[in-house]
């Protein structure tokens, strides 16, 4: 993606977490990371994603 | 010519109507320059403008100038950005200078031309449209009222402007609820200059913090509340400075310091529909509001200055027809609404309007820690110079005739050219007519083309002809792009022609103009008499 297309899908997810609402974000935020995953090559790159994710998360 | 508000679009467009031998008349209703350093970034394109009335030496050689910046997550750098910059080029991407200093550039240009009358202490009270002028009522400092009659009225009197109060119009748009504190302080430093920005910084945890050197050991701070805290506490004085010496000394900025000025702000994304009403034009904060983020504000409203100045002196000495004015409105309001979007995107990283906006960027600044794909989140976005595609001036390129570069519309490319005075920039010599900028490497160049320039059109309705001779070719007459970069940076040929604007864009172009002379006496017609709406 380009710095253009990262922007706008930038703004399409905070705006889909602000339409959805606090008490759906979690749900929405997994089903878009477990849809996202699917589309890894493998379990373990997919796993390095999850892993560096909790790493930052807890940042 | 009448123009309400001496800030620094005020000023800067007396400036630039004097220096085309217009009269005109401001009203400003303090007594002097600004106080506090408001506005203090200028952009390139900003110091080109104020170049054409001779004000870019004494500005830069105060400012400072700078190239890029830094943005920091807590303790960690997770952006260095650079805004695109070359070797000896006429001016730096942009330089930090307090506004007051811009005005005072500007008010000494004005004067310098002889054809300005700056009057403080002089407000506008009423404004009344006639069909071909305009009735102006001023109340000035010794408590007298006058009443001023113009042939046109430009609106340069801020955010709160009483001209557009007076005609009932409104600015339509919204506004960021997010809000930032703004000081500035004097202190010695010996950081290079940058455009620096932390966010959830140790010193204010949660915040935002900005910060931007300025000339005379002055730091711009600007950091952004929480929702909960009251505006009017916010800027206390008691609550203001140990936010300010936390984040001071984290830095390692020891040295003593003092404030000199706090403000307070919010985004705002507002324009007028339309930048004329009958005899009355509006620029710069009367005109739109956008987001300090960016950049945007006083760089916006000084492109209202030179896009309005050389139409406003063309329609006064009898040049044009008055609807050239509509199209400062076609290509300015479509500006404006350009700088809003980019100034909004930005504003959405720097105060998250809602949840979600929070919550990503909360995620994009630790991902730009191991992911350089997503940095350019964190972008500021400085302001670039605005292209006029749509311009109804603009006389459209025949398909296939020009390769990619300068379009009607753009901006017109920079170039360092060999004179008979040394090496020069090509953008040093737009700013008072329109240009014909002739690439050939033959001696003479066509007959039309020296009448152009010579007449039936006088003055600055005339263009002023330069010949471009290529890397090695016969120069007399002409000025030589060694360098080679005009011939290239132009898609140029043998008998290339481009018309450029007095405002430094391109507003028409023939690969070989040696078969079409009349073309460049249409294109100067259809701006100027029939003016295309």
């Amino acid at each position: 993606m380009n710095d253009v297309d990262i922007e706008s899908t930038y703004t399409a997810l905070a705006e889909c977490i602000g339409r959805v609402g606090e008490a759906k974000t979690a749900l929405l935020l997994a089903t878009l990371a477990l849809d996202l995953l699917n589309q890894q090559p493998d379990a373990d790159r997919a796993l390095a994603h999850i892993l560096q994710a909790e790493r930052l998360a807890n940042t | 010519m009448l123009i309400a508000g001496g800030g620094p679009v005020g000023l800067s467009l007396a400036a630039l109507l004097g220096c085309q031998g217009v009269p005109c008349l401001v009203l400003e209703a303090d007594a002097s320059w600004c106080e506090g350093s408001r506005a203090i970034c200028l952009s390139r394109r900003s110091q080109e403008i104020l170049g054409w009335v001779g004000a870019d030496g004494p500005l830069t050689a105060k400012g400072l100038s700078w190239v890029g910046g830094r943005s920091y997550f807590r303790g960690a750098e997770v952006l260095h950005f650079q805004m695109p910059t070359e070797p000896a080029e006429r001016f730096a991407p942009m330089i930090n200078i307090q506004q007051y200093y811009v005005e005072q550039f500007a008010h000494a240009a004005a004067v310098r031309s002889g054809a300005a009358d700056i009057r403080w202490s002089a407000r506008v009270r009423g404004v009344a449209q006639q069909s071909d002028g305009v009735l102006v009522d001023v109340a000035t400092g010794d408590g007298r009222s006058h009443r001023v009659r113009a042939d046109w009225l430009v609106a340069c009197d801020g955010g709160r402007s009483t001209v557009r109060e007076q005609l009932g119009l409104q600015l339509e748009g919204t506004q960021y609820e997010g809000r930032y504190v703004i000081v500035d302080i004097e202190q010695d430093t010996r950081r290079a200059v940058e455009r620096l920005a932390w966010f959830d910084p140790p010193s204010n945890p949660g915040s935002t913090i900005l910060m931007h050197r300025q000339p005379d050991n002055i730091w711009r701070i600007d950091y952004q509340i929480s929702d909960r805290e009251d505006p009017g506490e916010a800027v206390k004085p008691e609550n203001v400075l140990p936010r300010v010496q936390a984040h001071l000394a984290m830095i390692g900025e020891t040295a003593p310091w003092r404030p000199l000025w706090i403000s307070i702000y919010n985004a705002k994304c507002l324009t007028l529909p339309t930048y004329r009403s009958g005899r009355v034009l509006f620029a710069g904060d009367a005109a739109h509001l956008v987001p300090i983020f960016g950049v945007r504000g006083l760089n916006s409203g000084l492109d209202d200055a030179g896009n309005l100045a050389w139409k406003l002196a063309l329609v006064h000495k009898g040049h044009a027809a008055d609807t050239l004015l509509d199209s400062y409105s076609c290509e300015r309001v479509p500006a404006a609404r350009e700088n809003i979007a980019f100034g909004a995107k930005s504003t959405e990283f720097m105060a998250p309007p809602h949840r979600g906006f929070a919550l990503m960027r909360e995620a994009a600044l630790r991902l730009a820690l191991v992911e350089p794909g997503v940095r350019s989140l964190i972008n500021p976005r400085q302001t670039t110079p605005v292209e006029y595609l749509n311009s109804p001036l603009n006389v459209p390129d025949l398909a296939g005739r020009f390769g990619a570069g300068a379009r009607p519309g753009l901006p017109a490319p920079e170039a360092s050219l060999r004179t008979s005075q040394g090496l020069q920039h090509l953008t040093a010599l737009f700013g008072g007519r329109f240009t014909a900028l002739y690439f050939s490497n033959r001696a003479h160049g066509p007959e039309y083309l020296q009448s152009a320039a010579a007449g039936p059109r006088s003055g600055a309705a005339a263009p002023h002809l330069i010949r471009i001779a290529g890397q090695g070719a016969a120069a007399t007459g002409a000025v030589t792009d060694e360098l080679g970069q005009a011939w290239r940076r132009y898609d140029a040929a043998e008998a290339t022609l481009y018309l450029i604007r007095p405002d430094g864009y391109v507003m028409a172009r023939w690969r070989e103009a040696d078969s079409s002379p009349a073309e460049i006496d249409r294109a100067l017609d259809r701006a100027l008499k029939d003016s295309p709406t």
